[in-house]
């Protein structure tokens, strides 16, 4: 059995006293990508803020065989997890550079720099930018720069919450291309969340099904694609 | 023409003082999200440990016998209120870990209230420990008659130019932590966006220590500057916190900047308004208010600070 970098047992979170995940159990094998898919409202935003203790919850969340169901966020962040948020996230009023170098806030070795210089070289409209501010980007360009500067980190583990929100076809592409990579060439482990089955499901290893606060399914990525009840709600068919 | 530019270059002093106030009022908003209403009193408690290491009867408080053999020799006021500056900003950050800490995005009103009660106790130490009537502080920049240069025959002292001397370079060292260095580079990331910061693995709470000890050695700054122009007396920082709290409001509460723009503008309107209304002295606070107003009524944000975006 391959080694566990995540799992949840039995999370629960709440917003005040509305309850919005009723006992979430999943796992993220060593260099696996593993999609959750749900429609919106079902709790997948929530479940990443959980296992970052950014909302109120109770339950096991062990990364790396460490419990850090009540770690503080920056402390988790600092233990591998990098948290790609909806809605991007990136710093606005920072230049391009910088928001990549705030992104190695954790690491303390000399390769900051050659690092920044592959992501301008993977993206180049990134790097012909590199004095804007982030706020002045397109979305998509936000999009990626969200992602280096989450990679930024060299993270063990990455929560990417949909990546593709708003963005085009060709963009997404490109964008779930460099999560393969990724994934390939360092070995990053990623959670995903989605509504957008399709691409997902072509980068993913495995899935879970999540309805209501609840994981309702799970199955390799061939099965979930081949399942008429995923078909229907998620993937058009 | 000539009295014109008098009041401004008079202005221009009080200018220097708002600014430096208005700066450290922005710096720790910027780090907690809050207004500080103790930075003033902060500030003063500093400018009277400047004044207690000057002078002789009072020097062994600092200990100044561990510089100089002579016991009760005390320091030259220019170092005790560079160690003043200091001390103020330790106990800052000693206050803001004591009393702040605990606080998160939810509990405003808390903060306000503490940073009040906070006022209280530092004004009533202040009062207890030196009195309330006003002390000769001593000069920091030659002040005497003759000690000023000519501006199309209007007079500007010394005093002010030293005053924006060392503002000036206060600030710029203020600004060149915030974009020359790691942590400046993460107190810049924590002022723009909160949530994502935390994700990167900064921690608020030491950014918000670090603010407060900025803002705590600006503020002891603040007023041995003011205190060294009039006198150094319990009400002197309460003054020139209601003017610089203008001063930010007119800036924009996250740019420094626009925080000494803001402390100029406040301190031309203090002299400007009043003197030619031929209003009392005692009547240039309204003249602030006048212009805060103004604004808060078309440029809310303030002149320089970020209109907020609506999100959709
Ligand atoms: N800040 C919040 N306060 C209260 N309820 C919330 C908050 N955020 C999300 N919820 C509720 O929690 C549930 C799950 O939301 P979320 O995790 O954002 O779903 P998803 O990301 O799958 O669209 C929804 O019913 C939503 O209304
Ligand atoms: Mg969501």
């Amino acid at each position: 059995m391959s080694n566990q970098v995540l799992s949840c047992e039995n999370v629960t979170a709440s917003y005040g006293a509305i309850q919005a995940l009723h006992g979430v159990n999943l796992e993220v094998n060593e260099g696996e990508i593993v999609v959750v898919l749900g429609a919106n409202g079902a709790g997948k935003t929530t479940t990443l803020r959980a296992i970052c203790n950014m909302v109120a919850t109770e339950g096991t969340v062990m990364l790396n065989g460490r419990d850090i169901s009540k770690a503080d966020t920056a402390d988790i962040v600092n233990a591998g997890v990098a948290h790609v948020p909806q809605g991007r996230g990136t710093f606005a009023a920072l230049t391009v550079l910088e928001n990549l170098e705030v992104g190695a806030y954790t690491r303390t070795d000399d390769e900051v720099q050659s690092d920044i210089e592959m992501w301008f070289e993977k993206y180049p409209v990134l790097g012909e930018r590199r004095t804007q501010a982030a706020g002045s980007l397109s979305g998509g360009e936000q999009q990626m720069l969200a992602v280096a500067r989450a990679a930024m980190s060299r993270p063990t583990m990455m929560l990417l919450d949909e990546p593709s929100l708003g963005l085009a076809p060709l963009i997404i592409e490109d964008l779930f291309q460099t999560f393969a990579q990724l994934n390939k060439e360092q070995g990053t482990s990623m959670l995903l969340v989605e509504q957008n089955a399709n691409l997902a499901l072509e980068i993913a290893d495995r899935g879970y099904l999540l309805e209501t606060g609840e994981i309702t399914g799970s199955g390799s990525a061939e099965e979930l694609r081949n399942d008429p009840a995923v078909q229907a709600a998620y993937l058009g068919a | 023409m000539t009295l014109l530019i008098q009041r401004l270059l008079d202005g221009l002093f009080n200018g220097s003082i708002y600014a430096a106030l208005a700066v450290a009022i922005a710096i720790s908003h910027r780090a907690t999200g809050r207004v500080n209403l103790a930075q003033g009193e902060i500030g003063l408690f500093g400018g009277y440990l400047a004044l207690a290491m000057a002078s002789p009867a009072a020097s062994f408080v600092a200990g100044a016998a561990l510089f100089s053999n002579l016991p009760g020799h005390p320091f030259h006021l220019w170092i005790s209120t560079l160690l003043a500056v200091i001390v103020a900003a330790v106990l800052a950050v000693a206050l803001q870990r004591a009393l702040m800490r605990d606080f998160d995005e939810s509990t405003p009103q808390r903060a306000l209230n503490r940073s009040i009660a906070l006022l209280i106790c530092v004004s009533a130490v202040i009062s207890s420990q030196w009195g309330t009537r006003g002390r000769i502080f001593g000069e920091l920049f030659p002040s005497g008659s003759n000690d000023f240069v000519s501006v199309f025959g209007a007079r500007l002292r010394y005093t002010t130019i030293g005053a924006w001397v060392v503002v000036i370079i206060a600030c710029g060292l203020v600004t060149l932590f915030l974009s020359k260095t790691k942590a400046g580079l993460s107190f810049r990331a924590l002022t723009d966006n909160r949530a994502s910061s935390v994700l990167v693995g900064i921690q608020p709470k030491k950014l918000m220590a670090i603010g407060w000890g900025i803002s705590g050695a600006l503020a002891a700054l603040a007023a041995s500057l003011a205190a060294s122009m009039s006198l150094l007396d319990s009400s002197l920082m309460f003054r020139t916190l209601i003017y610089s709290l203008a001063a930010v409001t007119l800036g924009g509460f996250d740019s420094l900047r626009g925080a000494v723009i803001g402390g100029i503008i406040v301190a031309q309107a203090q002299t400007l308004i009043p003197g030619y209304l031929g209003l009392p002295t005692e009547m240039s606070i309204v003249a602030a208010l006048i212009v805060l107003i103004t604004v808060l009524v078309f440029r809310p944000w303030g002149l320089f600070g970020q209109r907020p975006v609506e999100r959709v």
